[in-house]
């Protein structure tokens, strides 16, 4: 073997070679040649390297030259494939695994909160941002705390504002409203007080769309010294304008709760019509959505606060109402049937 | 209160417009619920005159009429037979349409054509008379719209239960007064008195307590004719929304609604005399087993505390509430007794109730009667009675207690009312106020006691110039304390003139929110796809026995522990569905399941977060929270990629501990519960959290489904009591160091008896770990063979992970070894091979 033999072989492999990589199907195709030209035992340039060894010594740098070259080249060929082949490989397992991605989406399991108690929660918040602070007292009141601590005594005329369900425990009965916790609170806080009582209040009311015999109230209560019927009106038409948006008109009027004096009923311009007047407002434009006033002296003394250095605010509002009117719910009923079909808008 | 526009100006000026006097009105505290027009119903009603009236041709008992209609003359058939040439009466022209929306067309009656109809004042709703044809006074312009004339705006106006006074005309012409500036017209009251007999030689009164009968006035009408009042107060009591009876007592209706002031007539003839010949009336308590007939006509068994108006022979009538039936005023009565008296409000109030009959005059009565118009009341229904009945009014009155009281005075601060009010008024603008609703103000004295509340002694001002004395007209009953002067002073100024501002007073201090645990844990199953419900917590009585919900499994979680008592009744319930206060919730939410199912909906998880309540010895009530919650059908629907999944009792389980988590408690241990109904006895268990959490979650058993009337199979549900429920702060998650080093996953497959609790084998496999096994999950339960016949394989994945250190296979393989012995020595297991 001579090196221009010995030469023209190694060219020759590499002509080979090429074409038959380039030409190669797939990986194991590719693998096969790999083998085929460059395994380490019986590779086909190994074959032909073990010939170097029958060159004169001063041929032979010059056939490694050669044999480098053509190593290079196949091991570059094969490369090459084997970038294609994966890349190709990689199409089409991408493309068998085409899913129709327009079918609707599948539901992750989410449960709703009760719109009642989220409404309780929008209230909270607003009024913490006030500085109201939360507190809960119980739903078995007695006659004490319910009417006569909040300056209602017995067989007042004032009773008939709340029809009352009684029950058999000595002077007990289901609080009609949660004012019984100004009371506690005055009990147990010291001025300033920012009070927020929110919870479930009971009458002896029949049900219908509007009216049921248990309902949801938040309680406001604030007590300072120098609290007035000033700052109770501008919390009231800032919470108005945080619930209901900036744009509510307001009005405040004269009522009547014998644990007021003043007394406040707070209306908001009719959120149905407008305030051109329609049924849903008594055709007057306007909606009564809570009734307030500055804590009558007597019940800020059976809160054990000194009236004369003192005064306070309350207020009493219906979350079912403002419920239904935030959530365009005409028949309260739905808050406590547990109808899945209306929860369920809520999730 | 029913306010007739036309009658109202009779004691006031008015030349605001309805809508604008309403408005006024509500914002001074007098709310207007309505506004009604008054004959808006008689359409195409008119004016005529009479010109003819002749006998229908071929009927006896109806006339035919000519009757001019401004340009036009009508032939109308006519039934009545009070009907005269000459007269005035409505017609109800062709096309009309009368209250009841009774329409009136051209009709033929017996081969006679009748173009309209002659109205009575029934068909008009104008007054009761149905029999006549309403005939209108002889100057009546003619061919003019009936409602021009007699139709009248009326409002509907809410009077709070503290302004009695302002239930009457009167009293809300004061009100109209205080708005518009102008005077009040009091009712021009003027006995004619015959010069006969004197009344105190006619009637006797006696009031055996004076403490409910403070004051009794009488008065006598002789000679009186029984009969329709005119038609002009007829029109003006049903527009006030009061049926006219008789002109005497729609005398005494008249007076109440102008004055606020009930009264009542007694046919004196059914009146006991006494030895000199008067009728002779007592005013006492009820005595045992005395009855009386009422005016509705029913024979009431009067209780002692019932408040009567008696003669010798028993009671005449309840004072207050309504009179009785043999002394009612009637066709044949001569001689009226007119007692005006004033009684206590409370009694009122309770006898009312006590017979269910609140009445126009027991709602006057109870707000409390100023003295003053006893005297005025009974002179002025005197007055009415001869006017319009005829008959002679005895000289003088019957009077228990002639002195009347002065007008009460209120100290005020103009300064405080200011401080009260947020307002910078003065005393001199408060005083003006003040007098538009006929308070007068006085200076005030050195010392002057001011009253700060009503229940305690009065505060005295020092200077003379700090204070006022507002002079309270009496017959305002309700201002008592400087509070009542300064809404008075911001009524009448208007609600608007007060400054809205933000409070510049001080925040309060910190307190947690007694709600975060609770919202804490309402958050986490809502997002575990449970939908919260609220139940009404007033159930049948039934329902607990049925239910059977075993509340002590709860106990064992500091305040929120179960309370074994009896259950809170309702004493007055709206109905048997709503009878006591319940103790559990669970009975409640299968009640939403039923609900659910009927709407056809099976797939059902919900939750609530609600009150037990119950009645102990002691009969204190006492509530807890619970948390309780249901599953059943679906917890997943199933779609074309995935299969449905449907809840089990492991979910069951998970939501106890999901509600562990969500306030930071370790998960919970679970023990068998073979308690029996309402729970499957091998479907249930305790979970246990120490101190934090406890109660029962399993399936429903058969039977309690069946007593629900249920479609589900299978219903999961547990009730928990957890700490902090009813109020309690998170604490902060307390992390432990998650170390450098990875921790390794070992599974372990130990057979043990089948009488073996997983649970137990979990707390020996923990127990024997110690803080090196931060896992344990049981992947697989495997029964069958090679196993025994009484055995079976739990397969468990152990987490292990070191704090601080490498571990090495040879120690992991040390814990492994120690976790079977553990087993073996405890449970009899062996490693599965």
């Amino acid at each position: 073997m001579d090196l221009a033999s010995l030469t023209a072989q190694l060219q020759a492999l590499r002509a080979e070679a090429l074409p038959r990589i380039a030409a190669a199907p797939d990986l194991a195709a590719i693998d096969e040649l790999d083998l085929h030209y460059l395994g380490r035992k019986g590779g086909a340039l190994s074959v032909l390297m073990r010939g170097i060894g029958a060159l004169p010594v001063e041929d032979r740098p010059r056939v490694g030259v050669v044999v480098n070259e053509v190593r290079q080249a196949v091991e570059g060929a094969l490369g090459a494939a084997r970038e294609g082949a994966g890349a190709a490989a990689l199409a089409a397992r991408l493309a068998a695994e085409t899913v129709d991605v327009t079918a609707p989406a599948r539901e992750i399991p989410r449960g709703a909160l009760h719109p009642i108690l989220e409404t309780i929660d929008r209230i909270a918040a607003i009024f913490g941002q006030f500085g109201f602070v939360s507190y809960e007292g119980p739903e078995v009141e007695t006659d004490a705390t319910n009417f006569r601590m909040l300056n209602i005594p017995p067989d007042h005329p004032a009773r008939d504002l709340w029809d009352t369900l009684y029950v058999d425990v000595p002077g007990g009965l289901l609080r009609t409203h949660t004012s019984p916790g100004q009371i506690r609170v005055m009990q147990a806080e010291r001025p300033p007080i920012r009070a927020l009582l929110p919870g479930r209040c009971f009458r002896y009311e029949a049900t219908d769309a509007s009216h049921a015999s248990e309902f949801y109230q938040v309680e406001g209560l604030m007590v300072d010294e120098g609290t007035n019927l000033a700052d109770l009106k501008g919390q009231l038409v800032e919470f108005a304008h945080a619930m209901f948006g900036e744009g509510t008109a307001t009005r405040f009027r004269p009522g009547y709760y014998p644990f007021t004096e003043p007394s406040v009923a707070f209306d908001i311009g009719c959120l149905v019509c407008g305030g051109s007047g329609c049924a849903a407002c008594g055709r007057t434009g306007w909606m009564t959505i809570l009734g307030a006033g500055m804590v009558h002296p007597v019940v800020l003394r059976h809160g054990g606060i000194d009236p004369e250095r003192y005064q306070g605010f309350a207020f009493g509002m219906g979350v079912d109402r403002i419920a239904m009117l935030r959530h365009g719910v005409t028949d309260l009923r739905v808050f406590l049937d547990g109808d899945l079909r209306f929860l369920e808008q809520f999730r | 209160m029913r306010v007739p526009l036309s009658w109202l100006r009779d004691y006031v000026d008015i030349d605001l417009a309805p809508e604008q006097l309403a408005e006024r009105l509500t914002l001074l505290g007098m709310e207007v619920q309505g506004i009604e027009r008054w004959g808006a119903d008689w359409r195409n009603v008119v004016t005529g005159e009479l010109l003819e009236v002749a006998r229908h041709p071929r009927a006896d008992r109806l006339s035919l009429t000519r009757v001019r209609v401004g340009a036009e003359v009508l032939e109308i058939v006519c039934g009545a037979t009070n009907i005269a040439a000459g007269q005035r009466v409505p017609v109800a022209l062709p096309g009309a349409v009368l209250p009841g929306d009774r329409a009136i067309e051209r009709t033929e009656k017996m081969g006679v054509v009748s173009n309209g109809m002659l109205c009575s004042g029934d068909e008009l709703r104008l007054t009761a008379d149905a029999d006549g044809i309403l005939i209108l006074p002889p100057g009546t312009p003619l061919g003019v719209p009936l409602a021009d004339l007699y139709g009248d705006v009326v409002l509907d106006v809410d009077v709070k239960p503290n302004r009695g006074d302002a239930l009457s005309l009167v009293g809300l012409a004061r009100e109209v007064a205080a708005v518009t500036g102008s005077a009040v017209r009091f009712p021009e009251i003027a006995v004619g008195e015959s010069a006969g007999p004197s009344v105190a030689s006619l009637l006797a009164v006696v009031v055996e307590d004076p403490a409910l009968c403070p004051r009794f006035v009488g008065r006598w009408v002789g000679g009186v004719t029984v009969g329709p009042s005119p038609d002009r107060v007829q029109m003006r009591l049903l527009a006030a929304g009061m049926r006219p009876v008789s002109n005497v007592v729609d005398a005494t209706n008249y007076a109440m609604l102008e004055l606020g002031k009930p009264t009542h007539a007694f046919d004196a003839s059914a009146v006991a005399r006494d030895g000199a010949g008067r009728a002779r009336i007592v005013v006492r308590a009820a005595g045992p087993g005395e009855r009386l007939e009422t005016l509705d006509h029913v024979e009431r068994e009067l209780s002692a505390d019932t408040l009567v108006i008696a003669d010798e022979r028993g009671p005449l009538a309840i004072a207050g509430v309504m009179g009785g039936a043999a002394s009612e005023v009637g066709a044949t009565t001569r001689d009226v007794i007119v007692e005006s008296a004033v009684f206590d409000p409370v009694s009122i109030r309770r006898t009312a109730f006590r017979y269910a009959l609140r009445s126009e005059a027991s709602l006057r009565f109870e707000k409390g009667q100023e003295a003053r118009l006893a005297r005025i009341g009974a002179d002025r229904v005197a007055q009415l009675v001869a006017a319009w009945a005829g008959g002679t009014v005895a000289p003088g009155r019957v009077d228990t207690a002639p002195a009347e009281p002065a007008p009460s005075r209120v100290a005020f601060r103009p300064g405080r009312v200011d401080r009260l009010l947020g307002t910078a008024f003065g005393a001199a603008e408060q005083a003006t106020l003040l007098a538009r609703v006929g308070i007068a103000v006085e200076p005030a004295a050195a010392g002057q006691a001011v009253p700060v509340a009503a229940d305690e002694a009065p505060l005295l001002v020092e200077s003379a110039a700090d204070a006022l004395v507002a002079v309270v007209p009496t017959w305002r009953r309700d201002l008592h304390i400087e509070a009542d002067v300064a809404e008075e002073i911001a009524r009448v100024r208007g609600y608007d003139a007060i400054p809205t501002k933000a409070p510049d007073t001080q925040m309060p201090h910190f307190r947690p929110d007694p709600l975060e645990r609770r919202t804490a844990i309402r958050r986490a199953l809502a997002g575990a796809g449970l939908d919260e419900v609220l139940t009404p917590a007033l159930v049948p009585e039934a329902q607990a026995a049925l239910l059977g919900w075993p509340a002590e499994a709860a106990d064992g979680v500091p305040g929120e522990d179960a309370f074994a008592g009896r259950p809170v009744r309702v004493r007055n319930p709206l109905s048997e569905r709503h009878a006591v206060l319940r103790g559990s919730l669970i009975g409640s939410l299968l009640d939403v399941l039923a609900f659910n199912e009927r709407h056809g909906r099976d797939d059902v998880a919900v939750f609530e977060a609600g009150k037990g309540y119950a009645a102990g010895a002691d009969g204190a009530a006492r509530e807890w929270w619970r948390l309780s919650f249901l599953l059943t059908g679906a917890a997943a629907p199933g779609t074309w990629s995935r299969p449905a999944r449907t809840w089990d009792l492991e979910d069951a389980k998970a939501i106890a501990a999901l509600v562990a988590r969500a306030v930071r408690g370790a998960p919970p241990t679970f023990a068998p519960h073979r308690g029996g109904a309402p729970l499957h006895p091998g479907r249930a268990a305790r979970a246990t959290v120490p101190g934090l959490l406890a109660g029962l979650v399993g399936e429903v058993h058969p039977e309690t489904l069946a007593a629900w009337d249920l479609r589900a199979s299978r219903v999961l549900v547990g009730e928990l009591a957890v700490g902090g429920l009813g109020g309690g702060q998170l604490a902060p998650v307390r992390v432990e160091p998650t170390g450098r080093h990875p921790g390794t996953e070992r599974d372990l497959a130990v057979v043990v008896a089948e009488g073996v609790a997983a649970g137990d084998v979990a707390a020996t496999l923990q127990a024997a770990g110690g803080p090196l096994v931060r896992g344990i999950t049981l992947f697989d339960v495997y029964r069958g063979g090679p196993l025994g016949a009484a055995e079976k394989s739990l397969a468990w994945r152990i987490a292990v992970r070191p704090d601080d250190r490498a571990l090495d296979d040879g120690e992991v393989d040390a814990l492994m070894g120690r976790l079977v012995e553990a087993v073996a020595s405890a449970h009899g297991g062996r490693l599965r091979a």
